[in-house]
Parts: structure tokens; sequence; C-alpha cells
């Protein structure tokens, strides 16, 4: 373990009564890079970053902020982080100004340093002109950038965002990308939870994948989805299609799985070349009349979806085994 | 290593009173049981019934002080958690007694400003004199300061609704009223009622108050301190753990 970590954590618990919510978890960020963390609703991503920012207390585990310890040297730890929840949690009744002066004095911020930061920040954000107004007039994309702002007002440098562009319109969701991006060239270091494939793949060095509440792949985007590159798929529509063509489909040779998509069928192969030539046979010694015909590589959706699926599969197999 | 000074943490906590001030002093679950509430009490005691002023004001600022400053964390916490603006606190470099502690300080100045402005207006009403300004004083401040901290324990309740944490602490408030000698003297209580009143902390706050007011405290002015002090330390500490159970369960 180098001392270049933003984040470390070790071994990770945390269960809610009987329930094991996170199991275990061990990972590290890097300074300088934009973490993403994934998974699908429940997986444990939520109560992950409680943990690492010192809102919730992990049963077992720890986590290194900086090289301060999260549970024995919390001032520390938490002095060089800010955190954008998943919702807005701002103080609606006061300015978007008081917020930020607020949190500026929370962190125990100089009054100078603070008031030049918060104008900063308010210019920054797009907000400097509204900074007298009230907050609950706000839209919830300014609410958004609001909290962000509030987050950067004690020159964080790590900067935990939980879901930050969900429910927001395109032109919000691009401005916060864009400022993600900026601050991150600027040296910060971003843990983003996401369930956004997409977001995730576009703006991430790195992926954990988190699935009940245990970490099932760490690696770049581009690594994830090319591991699955065996994975090709085939997709075909037909002008008429009964149960039978998807039963002689699921015969042909190079062919694994089928799967109906809306009106398409989606066949999964390890060689689409193949799986091709198989289907124009098919549809010649079958008399059927293609409409389209195209072939798929793998996405990070696909290799999201396989990680975590498989792990629940292994899981059923598991519970299954036990039960004998 | 961040060396974060006493001077350091009474800022942070201050900020937050201020945050409260501003936020929660106008609420109406704030207005309702902070002034409202003790208000009616009062009126509903002392109407058609002929008390003297030195009986009357005593039982007006205890009244005052024990429901508006035990309103304002009851209040704010709760809502605090709903909107998510309390985890603020718990990520922020601020240990979580110096969180409470701020909350307490707007709790506090809730009570004793409202309390302040009920006593003047009952003594220059009543035409009363004050007989023991620091007695009187005590009275407000100390039990200002104790029954907020009441307040801050109620609301480590873990809800988002400031009514779940307002009922069972009226659970506790009222019967209060009737074991402190506020209806029935003291010195009129059967043994056991006594026993009960010497614990209450609103009994030693109506003992101040008395004594502020030219009348006589059953207990005595050092008792009535000494209980009042403990009380606000049991509450604040009791809060804080419950706090932190909560904290490590979520």
């Amino acid at each position: 373990m180098t001392n270049n970590n933003a984040i470390e954590a070790h071994g990770l618990t945390k269960f809610y009564g009987d329930f094991l919510a996170v199991d275990h978890i061990s990972f590290e960020v890097e300074q300088g890079e934009i973490f993403g963390f994934l998974g699908p609703n429940g997986a444990g991503k939520s109560t992950t970053i409680r943990m690492l920012t010192g809102v919730s207390t992990p049963t077992e585990g720890t986590a290194k902020i900086m090289g301060f310890d999260i549970l024995k040297h919390s001032v520390d730890a938490k002095s060089v982080m800010g955190i954008v929840p998943d919702i807005s949690n701002i103080y609606t009744e006061l300015s978007a100004w008081e917020n930020l002066v607020f949190t500026g004095k929370l962190y125990g911020v100089s009054k100078d340093r603070r008031e030049k930061k918060a104008e900063e920040l308010l210019q920054l954000f797009d907000l400097y002109d509204r900074r007298d107004e009230k907050t609950e007039t706000f839209s919830r994309g300014m609410r958004r950038r609001v909290c962000i702002a509030m987050a950067l007002i004690n020159d964080s440098k790590v900067l935990y965002l939980d879901e930050p562009t969900s429910g927001l319109d395109v032109k919000s969701v691009r401005n916060i990308r864009r400022r993600i991006r900026e601050l991150n060239e600027d040296g910060l270091t971003i843990f983003l939870t996401t369930h956004n494939i997409e977001e995730a793949s576009q703006m991430c060095d790195r992926i954990a994948i988190i699935n009940r509440g245990r970490i099932a792949e760490i690696d770049t985007p581009e690594r994830i989805r090319s591991a699955m590159e065996s994975n090709q798929a085939v997709e075909i529509a037909f002008k008429e299609q009964t149960k039978g063509t998807r039963e002689m489909l699921g015969r042909l040779s190079s062919v694994t799985e089928v799967h109906k998509r809306g009106d398409k069928l989606r066949l999964i192969t390890n060689d689409s070349a193949q799986t091709l030539k198989e289907i124009l046979q098919a549809i010649d010694e079958n008399g059927l009349v293609p409409v389209s015909l195209n072939t798929l590589g793998a996405s990070m959706e696909d290799a999201f979806l396989w990680l975590t699926g498989s792990e629940m599969e292994s899981e059923i197999i598991h519970r299954r085994n036990r039960r004998r | 290593m961040t060396h974060v000074t006493i001077v350091d943490r009474i800022k942070r906590s201050w900020a937050i009173t201020i945050k409260d001030m501003k936020i929660y002093y106008i609420r109406p679950p704030a207005l309702m049981f902070g002034i409202l509430f003790p208000v009616a009490l009062f009126f509903t005691f002392t109407v058609g019934r002929n008390l003297s002023p030195e009986r009357l004001i005593p039982v007006l600022s205890a009244q005052t002080v024990f429901w508006s400053a035990s309103t304002i964390g009851p209040v704010a916490i709760p809502m605090e958690r709903r909107l998510r603006t309390f985890e603020r606190f718990l990520s922020a470099p601020i240990s979580l007694i110096a969180v409470l502690w701020g909350k307490m300080m707007a709790g506090f100045i809730f009570g004793a400003g409202i309390t302040t402005l009920a006593t003047v207006i009952g003594i220059l009403w009543g035409n009363q004199t004050v007989s023991n300004p620091v007695a009187l004083v005590l009275g407000i401040g100390l039990s200002s300061m104790v029954y907020s901290a009441m307040g801050i324990l109620f609301a480590s309740i873990p809800t988002g609704s400031p009514g779940e944490v307002i009922v069972p602490l009226n659970f506790v408030r009222i019967p209060l009223m009737f074991v402190s000698g506020m209806f029935i003297p003291v010195e009129n209580m059967p043994a056991a009622g006594q026993i009960v009143a010497a614990l209450s902390p609103l009994t030693h706050t109506i003992g101040l108050l008395n004594l502020g007011t030219g009348s006589s405290s059953v207990f005595g002015f050092a008792a009535n301190i000494g209980v009042l002090l403990v009380w606000m330390l049991v509450f604040l500490y009791v809060g804080q753990m419950f706090h932190k159970m909560i904290m490590r369960r979520e």
C-alpha cells in the first residue's frame, strides 16, 4: 500500500440487525482518480459511502482517507473530504450564500477564506447572481450545484458524489459532468457512486462493481468491457416469427443462449461469424424472411448484468447446495 | 494532524446554534409547543382562581421555560433527519457532543428569551419586586439549559417526524407538572410525592423562581442548583449516548 492512496477500505462490513448489507469489502482509490462505484439497487453502495464518510459506523473493518483512519482520526479524515449525498441536503430556508458560509464555519474555514471561496464556487457553478435568494426557489439542478459547491468549501481533497446526476435534465447533467471533470483535472480525487453505467464508463478511470454487499470486479471500464468480448451476440428479427423459430435457432451449434428482446431474438455466441453462417443456412432451409440482422459487441451494460447476474446465479446454486 | 482547539469547537457549535435559530424558531411546532402551549396552560391554571402575583409569576415562568426550551431539539433534529441535513454534522470535522451542544444552545436561547419576556411582563403586570435577581436569572437560565438538554435526549428517537418525538416527550412533560409543586405545593404532598418532587427538575426551577420573586424554596437554593446541574449533565450524557447508538445502527 502506498501513500498515493486517497481512500483505502479494509474489510468494511455493515450489519443491520441480522442483515449483512456490506460484506468485508476492500479496495483502494489513488489520488487524482475518478473511481466509480456501481451496483444495482440495494447492493450496498450508499451504505459503503456512509461508512467511508463517517456517517455510519462500520460493524467491522475501517477506512483511511488521505492516510487518516475514519474511526481513529475522524476529524482529520473528515476535514479533507466533501460529500454530495444522493439527495441535495441543503438548507432550503437559507440562501445559497448562507449555505456555503455555514458549511465553511462547520469545517473551521477562516472568515476571509470561506467568503472568498464561497464567491469563487458560486461563480464556478453559475449561482452567483442568485446567491442571496432562498434556495427553496431553486430548481433541482441548481440545488444539486449548491450541494456540490458546499462540498468544496473546505478545499476538500476527496469528493464523494452519490448519484450526482440522478433525476436531472440533460443540460444540468452535462453541466455537472463537465464541472466534475474540471475539478478532477485540478487534482481532486472523486468517488462516484452511480447506477448509470454509461456515466461511469465515460467518467471513471476505474470502476468497482458491487453486488449483494460484495465487490464483484474492480478494473478500468474498457478492461471490464473487453473481458466480455467472448460473449458476443447476434440480433435478428423476422417478418413472421413462431415459438419454433426460437427453438430452431437455439439448436444452432455456435449459439449458447437465445433471448427474446421485443420483436427481435438475441443469440448469444462465442463466434459471431460462425453464427451468421448458420443463421443464413437456417433461413434458407426453413423459408424464413429476415427483417433485420445485427452483430453486437459486449457493452458495459452487458458486463454489469453479467457480473451482477452471475453472482445471483452462484448464490442460488450455493443456497440450493446448502439446502441439500 | 489537525488540532481542533476548544475555541474551534465552540465556534463550530455556535454556527449550528445560529443556523437553528434562523431556521427553526418560527416553525409551527416550535411556536405551538414553545409559546402557545405554556401560555394556554398558564391561563387554564389561573383563570377563575384568585392567586397572588408571588404565586403566579413563578408558575408562569416555570411553565414557559419548561415547554419552550425543551421544544427546539425535538423540532429541529427530526426535521434534519428527514431532510438528511443532520448527516452534514456527522460527516463534518466536529464531534457529536459539539453538535448536540450547538443544538442545546439554540433551545436554551429560545427558552431563556421567551421566559425572560414572559417574566418581565408578569413582574410589571403584578407590580412585583425581584428580591433575589441571582436566583431568578439562574431559575430561567439554568432551567433553559436543563430542558433544552432534555429535548435533545428525546430527539435521539430515530424518526423524521417531530410529532413522533414530541408525543413521548409530552408523556414525561405533562406528568412532571403535577409532581413538581406547580399546581399543588410540595409541602401539601404525601411523603412519596415529596420524594418524587425532590427528584423532578421542575420542582427546583420553581424553587429558584420562588426565591427570585420573594417566596421560599422548599429544598433551598443550593439543592435547587445542584439538582438542576445534575439533570443537565445526565440529559446531555444520555442524549449523546443514544445518538451514538443510533449512529451505530444506521
